[in-house]
């Protein structure tokens, strides 16, 4: 080994200078092998930077694997690393990318400057989680929620941040839409469950004015005050059905209606209500207009849509109501708002009132979402109608423009003509009984009610307050023909109580009554069939009716 | 006289090189056609493969390659790369 010729020490302005050649060489990548001086083995750097090139790779394939975006940014704001999922949601690619000012390429102009303030609070360790919008290469916006941390050298100086961002603007809009449903069940329980007392206490005063009525002189001085009670709890009665459908806890009865009949039948109501200043046009089809549906749900939907109507006309106007058949195939499903081709029946309300903007429209089936002033409006009425009509496989469509006019359009699936009878079924007659009854009830008052208004009918009244009670009078009085109860009561429920009973008396007729029900005699709100109800609140009219009809079957 | 005499002096140049890698072999090329061109018949050139010899690298104060070394005329002098910037070489060895 040729050590002889030992080279002359080198001075300190030499080695740094071969340092800096060494650096220089290094970065240009003309460096082959180190000489470990500990180890006294060479290195050689292609093996070294093929590894170096592999764990990058790797680093390089996990960032893409992420099905988050990763980005890091340095401290002027440029872009020093972004991953696929980055690169996806931005719609450039990582080339594109690197280099240029995250700010200026990626962010909606109108938040840029904020963001870039909240990008100095992250850096000075203050923020970690931030949400905002950024802009896409199609210049789409899509919500992030980032959480950043700050990047630091080795020396610990700050010199940008990493970030991991989510898209969350799917997730949003699914979350708005849940809030929004849910808003809409809290409502509905809340509805049903003061409906369910409002109710009883409804048919109480009703009943008792009916009676009060019934008994007092025609010339009595109280007849008109009594009347004045009476309308109050009818209109009250009204508002709770409104609730109800809304809340879709109505108990529904669909028969196969003629849209005709319907409208024509409330022709003289309407235009009770509608005022002197507004005329009402009825236009109806020549053909029946054939629609399965709850009648009592048919007229709140005129009502609704006519009242709004008349509010849209402060000084006069014309309000037309249209029953009509319709025929929707492909090619004018499109011009009718979320129809599906098929046939229909069309209710087409329509004003020449102020109409609506855009921006009224969009939330016009919105519940509490109202125009008019306060105490004027509920905000349920579009709800409502939207409601039922939805929960009757239709639609409803909105054509509006300011200045002109409203139409509102509601759709039902047409029903089979042939089906339709040709004559109003025959009502039953309220006609008086010999038979015995008995009534369940919780509700004291109401007990006491259906009582009175049964017994002046000539019936055997025996009433219970709860099903243990019904039992013992069941099983010591043979005579029962018919029961009458609630449906939710304290204790075991109606339903309950009627299996009960029918075990030992198959022949037993039932009828209940409810205002609101769970699922043990509905299923979707509507009766399974063959079961008897009747809706509180009652008259003594309908209660005697139904009464009848059952022990008639 | 002083001057020209070491001006007569032969070139001794030693090049630490890896194997066949490719910096090296670039190297070892590069040096060899400078030498051939400038430096013809007063040359002498001993190449040191650092995977066989590390420690004699060491002993050189040489820790990467490749790395050329200027032995004389002196002063000794070193250059790191693959050698293919030519003046910056010439300038290194024509240095005195």
């Amino acid at each position: 080994m040729k050590t002889a010729d030992a080279l002359p020490t080198r001075t300190l302005a030499q080695r740094l200078q071969e340092a800096e050649a060494t650096i220089a060489a290094l970065l240009s990548g003309q460096i082959d092998a180190v000489v470990d001086a500990a180890s006294k083995t060479p290195i050689l750097l292609s093996k070294a930077q093929d590894a170096l090139r592999r764990e990058r790779d790797r680093a390089q394939r996990y960032l893409d694997t992420a099905e988050v975006i990763l980005l890091a940014v340095d401290l002027a704001g440029r872009i020093t690393l972004i991953n696929r999922k980055g690169c996806d949601v931005l719609g450039w690619t990582a080339d594109e990318l690197f280099g240029r000012n995250w700010f200026e390429t990626c962010l909606p102009a109108a938040i840029r400057q904020s963001v870039e303030q909240t990008f100095d609070k992250v850096l000075g360790g203050d923020v970690s989680v931030i949400e905002n919008y950024v802009l896409t290469r199609s210049g789409q916006e899509r919500l992030i929620e980032w959480r950043n941390t700050v990047v630091r050298d080795d020396l610990g100086q700050i010199v940008g941040t990493f970030s991991s961002g989510a898209d969350i603007t799917d997730r949003r809009a699914l979350e708005e839409q849940f809030r929004q449903a849910q808003k809409m069940e809290a409502i509905g329980r809340l509805a049903g469950g003061v409906a369910h007392d409002f109710n009883n206490l409804l048919t109480v005063i009703l009943g008792y004015s009916e009676l009060v009525l019934a008994d007092l002189p025609l010339d009595d001085s109280h007849k008109a005050d009594i009347g004045e009670i009476q309308k109050a709890g009818t209109r009250a009665a009204g508002l709770t059905r409104q609730l109800l459908a809304f809340s879709r806890k109505q108990i529904i009865e669909p028969t196969l209606l003629d849209l005709n009949v319907v409208v024509a039948d409330m022709r003289a109501m309407l235009g009770r209500l509608i005022g002197e200043d507004v005329t009402v046009a009825v236009k109806l089809a020549s053909a029946p207009v054939p629609v399965k549906a709850d009648r009592g749900q048919i007229e709140q939907i005129v009502l609704n849509l006519a009242v709004n109507a008349r509010d849209a006309m402060p000084k006069g106007g014309t309000l037309t109501i249209e029953a009509a058949n319709i025929d929707i195939d492909q090619h004018n499903a499109k011009t009718h708002v979320s129809v599906e081709p098929g046939s229909y029946v069309v209710l087409s309300v329509t004003d020449t009132g102020t109409g609506m903007t855009p921006q009224v429209q969009a939330r016009l089936f919105e519940p509490f979402f109202t125009t008019k002033e306060r105490g004027k409006g509920t905000g349920l009425g579009l709800a409502t109608v939207q409601g039922i009509v939805t929960r009757s496989g239709g639609s409803v469509g909105v054509y509006s423009e300011v200045g002109k006019g409203t139409s509102l359009k509601v759709y039902f699936p047409r029903a089979d003509a042939e089906e339709m009878p040709v004559a109003a079924p025959p009502q039953v007659r309220a006609a008086s009984g010999v038979q015995t009854v008995l009534v369940v009830e919780d509700e004291r008052g109401l007990r006491a009610l259906a009582k009175r208004l049964l017994e002046r009918e000539g019936y055997t009244v025996l009433a219970a307050a709860n099903a243990e009670e019904a039992v013992q009078l069941f099983d010591a009085n043979a005579s029962i023909d018919l029961v009458l109860t609630d449906v939710i009561m304290p204790g075991a429920s109606g339903p309950e109580l009627t299996r009960r009973l029918l075990e030992q008396r198959a022949a037993l007729k039932v009828i209940y009554m409810s205002g609101y029900t769970d699922d043990a005699i509905v299923q979707h709100g509507i009766l399974k069939p063959g079961i008897a109800f009747l809706n509180k609140p009652f008259t003594s009219e309908t209660l005697g009716r139904k009464i009848r009809e059952v022990l008639d079957r | 006289v002083a001057t020209l005499r070491r001006h007569d002096e032969a070139l001794r140049l030693r090049l630490y090189i890896a194997g066949n890698a490719p910096n090296s072999l670039r190297a070892i090329a590069n040096v060899k056609a400078i030498c051939g061109k400038y430096f013809a018949s007063r040359n002498e050139l001993e190449i040191v493969d650092v995977l066989d010899q590390p420690r004699r690298a060491l002993a050189d104060g040489v820790i990467v390659t490749p790395t050329l070394l200027k032995l004389s005329p002196p002063p000794v002098q070193r250059v790191v790369g693959d050698l293919s910037d030519t003046n910056q070489v010439l300038l290194t060895l024509a240095s005195r």
